[in-house]
Parts: C-alpha cells; structure tokens; sequence
C-alpha cells in the first residue's frame, strides 16, 4: 500500500481527474478484461494459429515447412474434398429448412392455449439436452433393420431400409437426426420472439376481421425478423459445424456420402497427420460460414430499409 | 512361491544382475531344474526369452528412474500388463512404470500429439502400420542389442518365424517388436454349419469357390429381410477391408503396394480381379445392407450368429468362447486362390521406444519390452494374442488354444499389414472403392482406377 502511495505521485495518477461515467467504464472494463483475455489466448489465438498453419505443410512431429497458398490451391482440385464441400452443403440445406419450418410451427402451437403445454414443450426440449454421443448410439439402433424405425416402416407394408449402410439413405440417416436433434432448440428461441409480440397487434387485427393466416403472414412472421435472422444465422453455422454424429454413425461412409467437411478436417488433421492441409480446410469452412451470415444479415436489413 | 515369482527370481538372476554372477551360478543347477520343470510341467510355462544367457557387457541403471508406458485398452491384454508391471516391480525395484491406457482407435492420434508437444511416453504402443511414420519422423530409437543380449538385429530375428520382425525393421534395424502378429483366418459357427448338413471339418472350404458353394446352403431370407448371412466381409472400417483385400490381391499374384511404399497398385489387373471376387462372394453370401459390426464391436454379427463364416483373428477367439457359441466353433486358413500358393495376411500391434528420452530411460525401456514379450505363451492364454516367435506352437498353452495351428499357419503364409506413412488414407481410398462397388454397384475397375487417383496424390506429394 505504501509502495503504491509513493508511486502515484511520480506517475501523476492523484492529477487525473475523471468523470463518474468514465470511471464506471473503467471499472466495467477491468471486469471484462479476464474474460476478454481468456477468449483472446483460448479462442482468437488459436484461430490466428490455424490461419498460419494453413500456410504450411505440418505433420505436428516435424517442424512445419512453409508451402505459401498450395494447401489452398490443391484443394480446389481434390475431388474428396470438392465432395465433402458438397456433402455438407447437402446437410446444411436439406436439414435447415425443414428445422426452421418445424421450429416456427411449434413454437406457434406451443405459444397456444393447448393441453397439457408445458409437458409437451418440456418433453420436445429433451433431444437438445441429450449428448451428441449418446444420440448417435441410440439412433444407430433404430436405424438397423430390426429397429424401430424399420419397425415402423414394416406396419405400413414398407421395406426395411438401410439406412446407415447405403450411400442413398446414409445422408438422410443423418440428416433426420440433425432435424430432430436441432427443431425444439430453435423452437424455444421462435418462442421466446413470439412472446415479445404485443397481443394488442392480433387483437386489432381479429377486430378488423383478419383471419389466422393473414395475422401469421403480416404480424408474426414481419415482427419475428430478427428472430428468424437468428435463427437461420444460429442454424447454419451449427450444421456446417456437424461432426459427432456421422463420425460415431458411419465414419463418413458408405463411399463418402456422409464425410460432412468438419469429419474430413478431423481426419486430414488426426489421422492422415495433415495439418496444414486441415487448417487449410478449416479457413475455407470459416470463409463459407462468414459469407453466408453476411449475406443473410444483408438480406434481412435490405428488407428493413 | 508361485510360478511366476520363481520365473521372475530367475529371470532377474540370469539376466539382468552382472555384478552378483557368483551368486547365480551357486544357483545355476536348482535354477536350471525348477525352469525345466516349469516348462515341462506348467501349464502357462514355455519356451521363454528370460532363458537367454546374460551378455556380459550390458549394464542396467542402478538409480531410481520412472519410465512411461502406454498402451491401447483391450481389457485381458490391460490386465495382462499389469501383472507384467507389477512382476517387473519385483525384478527391478529401482523402477517406477506409469501406464496410460488410451481407446485403440484414439492411441495413434493422442501419441502423435503427445510426441509432437515433447510429453510422449518412453514406450509407446501402436499399430504396426503405423510405425513407418513414427521411423520418418524420427521419433523411434533402434532396439538395444545389448539389453537383448544379442550381437545382431538377425540374430534376433532368428528367434522370430519367417518375417516375424518386418513390420518394424527399417534399413536393417529392428525399432518395434510385436506383441500381436494375427493371421485373419476364417471362423465357423459350429452348430449353424452342422444344421445346413455341412461337417465343419470335412467340408470347411479352403478356397473362394468352395466358400461360394457353401452360400446357399447356409444363407437364410425370408422376404426381403436376410436372416442369416452365410459370410460377410467386413464394412464397418477401411483398415479392415484393406485387411482382406491386400491378401485377396496377393492371390491373385499382386500387391497393395511397392515395397518402398512409393507406388500403389490398387488399379493392378491382380486388385481388380480380388475387388470382383469380393463383390461376387458378397451377393451370393452376405447382406452388407444389414450388419451390427461396428469399430468397437467388428466381430458382433458372427457372435449374434447372424453370420455363419467370418474372417477375424485369434484374438476373437475369447469373445467367441463368451458368446452363445461358446467352443462349438472351427478355425480354418484363409480362403485361397490357389490352396497350393496361399497367400496370407497377418497384422498386429507392437512396442517401440520413443528417441527423444533420456538414455538411460531408453536402457530402461527396452529391458521393460523385453520383459513383457519373455513368455509368448502368456500373452497367448492371457491376451489371446500370437506373437510371431519360433517356439510358440510347442507350448502347452498353445496346444490348448483352440485351432492355434490353424492361425500359425496362417502366419507362416502371411505379409504383414502394409506399411506407409499414408497407410490410412489408402485404406480409406480401399474402402471408398469397395463401399462403391458393393453398396452402389460401381465397376471394380472404375472403382479402383478412382481409388488409385487419389492415393497417387497422395503419394505424389
């Protein structure tokens, strides 16, 4: 304290004066300032380090061998990886819409008056809380031709289909669980925006003798904008991300028709020991999932203005 | 005194302690009468390496040192470890032995990292395919002769069969020795062969046609649904079909790959016409649409019964005992081409050193090896695992191992598992080309020429 106090006055801290609001901020920003440094050295660091590493050929024993643009280069003429680019567009489409149609539908129905409301959104919540893991092992299950998917199939005269071992119907294996697992997620989140809705809009509206559709159409869906952007931003980015699910499922298989980008960075980096070649992957995932935010943020505030 | 306490008084007086030789040699004659009687008597007793004379030269560290090992779970081959740790605790109380166990898929990838931060263990455990990559990198240290009490790395080999020690000798040095050299050789399921009307001895097939003959008798539909699969290969990993189809190839009079491992040949006329055989034993025998062999359990649909004919390894052998088959099951060699020209596979796990310890760690390390691999027999019993040493099939313990002949042989015929630093990328393009071929119904040919494209990128680079 006292080595302090004979400081201060060197450093001329007892001539600083300052306002009430700057030393609010002050304070605000020390408080931020280990969490900030945390996600700078564990988050930002690593991503800088990746960039890096993208620049080199690295097998993490040898020292890395700086190789300029070639990783990024010679991906765009490898096939495997054009075909898990296009793999993962697949999923990222094919499982969004469908997540965004079902979460906004129930999240509709369970902002409703309905029996028994809170079982049913609590009991609709539970894939979420389920790890990805475990998910996978129960769904490899059901998906095998005794299972209960198969089973179900059977009671409508169906065929059993093999869902993990077919290169036509592995994608949509996964694909399902994706659009299972993510629905009550963002159906919690579409809640959350209805419920932000004044219910003075509808009451006018059914006044004016509109009809159910035409509230949905021209006061939900225009005042739940910045909701939906969220949620189709928030989606995106997690199903470019997938990679628990099909590696337990399939490993990528049969024939690459589930080898979604994140699982072929994974094993280009740890089981071919190609890190600069994985980094180099990683930064065009990065870029794709950037792009396509801005071009949905741009989207949405062109609307807007 | 139990056995092995005796085994291991004896191992640590003939071996290990040059400067008390006095003393053993007091002992020498009631040391050399209880081995033989051990050997003759014992029923987990054999040919063992500990009765190799000392060699003179080899100093062992006196002071207290802790080494590191690490090793894949396989829960008999864990416990047998440990019991070899805490026997080697006995023979070298100045030692201190740290295990990590690690999930077997997981054991290449955690070692790779760990020798790339500077924290990797003074003895690793991997993938014998794998050590190629490690000897690239540098990071393996040619085995101690001196600790082994041997002149020459052929001397060495001389005590292993035909090509036991290739996997892990790089420009004539050994760097790995094998605790595992599995054949894959075909499994039968006893009551399942017999209720077709088939005699597993008599009528067992010893080539891919006699396999195809056998599919109708024993492959059962009903409807669309395939209620037992006469054979299946594997499909739940491209290790394992590489694991198939490199012997397949070889049959045929090819090969996966050079030797230097620079060029592949999976688009070879030999891999195409193994790649066919396989498409063709697949639709009359099996159902890969419907299978519950994954990477953790790859033998489940033999064990379930659901397949009547599998290739695995000996390995198998005590989840077989443990499933509903129990004993009622055959061995027999791998199906050939040519029965008189067979050509085998075998593949395994083995011990390596890590370069970049402390000398004396190193000593350590390989005097802890050669500890562990004294009695092939005991890992026979204990861990169900083959070493490829000479000696092995005399034992006691492998005259009881179920159709222990039938896997040596298989070993005898055998080239191991492929090496390459792109081992796994070439076993993903196998794979990639067979899931195409069976699952999709794509041309062999194309389906190679497309998988030769990509390894030659590979390789190129």
């Amino acid at each position: 304290m006292s080595a302090l106090a004979s400081i201060q006055p060197r450093l001329g801290w007892n001539r600083i004066r300052l306002s009430v609001t700057a030393k609010q901020a002050l304070f605000g920003y020390a408080i931020l300032l280990p969490t900030l440094a945390i996600i700078v050295i564990f988050r930002f660091l690593p991503m800088l380090q990746a960039f890096y590493i993208s620049l080199n050929e690295y097998d993490l024993i040898r020292p890395p061998k700086f190789i300029g643009l070639e990783n990024f280069i010679d991906l765009l003429r490898d096939p495997l990886f054009l075909n898990s680019a296009r793999v993962s567009v697949a999923y990222v489409v094919l499982s969004c819409v469908p997540v965004w149609i079902l979460s906004l539908g129930l999240a509709v129905l369970f902002n409703r008056q309905i029996v028994a409301k809170n079982l049913f959104r609590s009991a609709s919540f539970m894939p979420v809380v389920m790890p990805a893991v475990v998910n996978a092992v129960v769904w490899t299950f059901m998906y095998h031709q005794d299972g209960v998917v198969n089973t179900i199939l059977g009671w409508f005269d169906l065929d059993p289909i093999p869902w993990l071992r077919s290169s036509k119907w592995a994608l949509w294996a996964i694909i399902i669980i994706g659009i299972w697992r993510a629905t009550p997620y963002y159906m919690v989140i579409f809640l959350a925006g209805l419920q932000a809705i004044p219910h003075e809009y509808y009451e006018a509206a059914q006044i004016d003798g509109a009809s159910a559709w035409r509230q949905f159409r021209h006061i939900t869906l225009p005042l739940l904008k910045p909701t939906t952007l969220l949620v189709m931003v928030m989606s995106v980015i997690v199903a470019m991300k997938v990679f628990a699910v099909p590696l337990i499922m399939t490993g990528g298989g049969p024939a690459d028709s589930t080898r979604v980008l994140p699982l072929f960075i994974y094993q280009t980096a740890f089981e071919f020991f190609k890190m600069g070649r994985a980094a180099a992957m990683s930064v065009f995932l990065f870029a794709a999932v950037m792009v396509f935010t801005l071009f949905q943020i741009r989207l949405f505030s062109h609307g807007e203005e | 005194m139990n056995e092995r306490h005796i085994v291991e008084t004896v191992f640590n007086n003939t071996l290990h302690k040059g400067g008390i030789e006095m003393k053993c040699r007091r002992l020498l004659p009631l040391v050399s009468i209880i081995v033989t009687m051990l050997v003759v008597l014992g029923p987990t007793l054999g040919p063992s390496q500990a009765a190799q004379p000392a060699n003179p030269a080899f100093t062992f560290p006196a002071e207290n040192i802790a080494i590191e090992v690490w090793w894949h779970e396989y829960g008999p081959f864990t416990a047998y470890v440990k019991e070899l740790i805490e026997a080697y605790k006995k023979v070298r109380p100045n030692i201190t032995i740290n295990p990590t166990i690690a999930s077997s898929t997981d054991m290449n990838q955690k070692l790779t990292v760990a020798l790339a931060a500077g924290t990797g263990p003074d003895i690793m455990d991997a993938d014998a395919s794998y050590y190629v990559a490690y000897y690239t990198k540098g990071v393996l240290e040619p085995l101690n002769l001196d600790v082994f009490g041997v002149k020459s790395y052929e001397e060495l080999a001389a005590r292993y069969v035909s090509g036991g020690l290739a996997s892990g000798t790089f420009d004539g040095k050994v760097y790995t020795l094998p605790y595992q050299g599995n054949s894959m050789s075909l499994f039968i399921n006893n009551k399942l062969f017999t209720a077709a009307g088939l005699d597993p001895r008599k009528d067992a097939p010893k080539t891919w046609k006699d396999l195809m003959a056998l599919c109708p008798k024993l492959k059962q539909v009903e409807g669309k649904r395939t209620v037992r699969k006469a054979f299946e290969f594997p499909y739940h990993s491209p290790r394992w079909q590489l694991q198939d189809l490199q012997p397949m190839t070889e049959q045929f009079g090819g090969k996966i790959l050079s030797d230097d491992g620079k060029t592949a040949y999976l688009n070879s006329p030999e891999t195409v016409k193994a790649l066919t055989l396989w498409r063709d034993v697949t639709k009359e025998c099996g159902d890969p649409k419907n299978t519950k062999n994954t990477a953790s359990n790859p033998n489940q649909d033999f064990l379930d019964g659901f397949t009547v004919m599998w290739i695995t390894g000996p390995w198998a052998t005590p989840q077989v005992q443990a499933s509903p088959i129990k004993n009622d099951f055959t061995v027999v060699g791998l199906p050939q081409v040519d029965p008189a020209n067979p050509r085998t596979m075998v593949y395994g796990w083995a011990w390596g050193v890590n370069k970049n310890r402390p000398d004396k760690n190193k000593i350590v390390a390989w005097d802890f090896v050669k500890f562990m691999l004294a009695k092939p027999e005991e890992w026979l019993a204990k861990a169900g695992f083959v070493q490829p040493a000479k000696g092995v099939s005399e034992t006691q313990v492998a005259k009881a191992f179920p159709f222990f002949d039938a896997h040596m042989k298989d070993v005898q015929t055998a080239t191991w598992y492929i090496r390459s630093e792109n081992v796994n990328e070439i076993a993903q393009a196998v794979g990639r080309a067979v899931d195409s071929v069976v699952y999709d119904g794509a041309d062999p040919k194309a389906a190679l020429d497309g998988a030769q494209a990509a390894v030659d990128r590979i390789l190129k680079k």
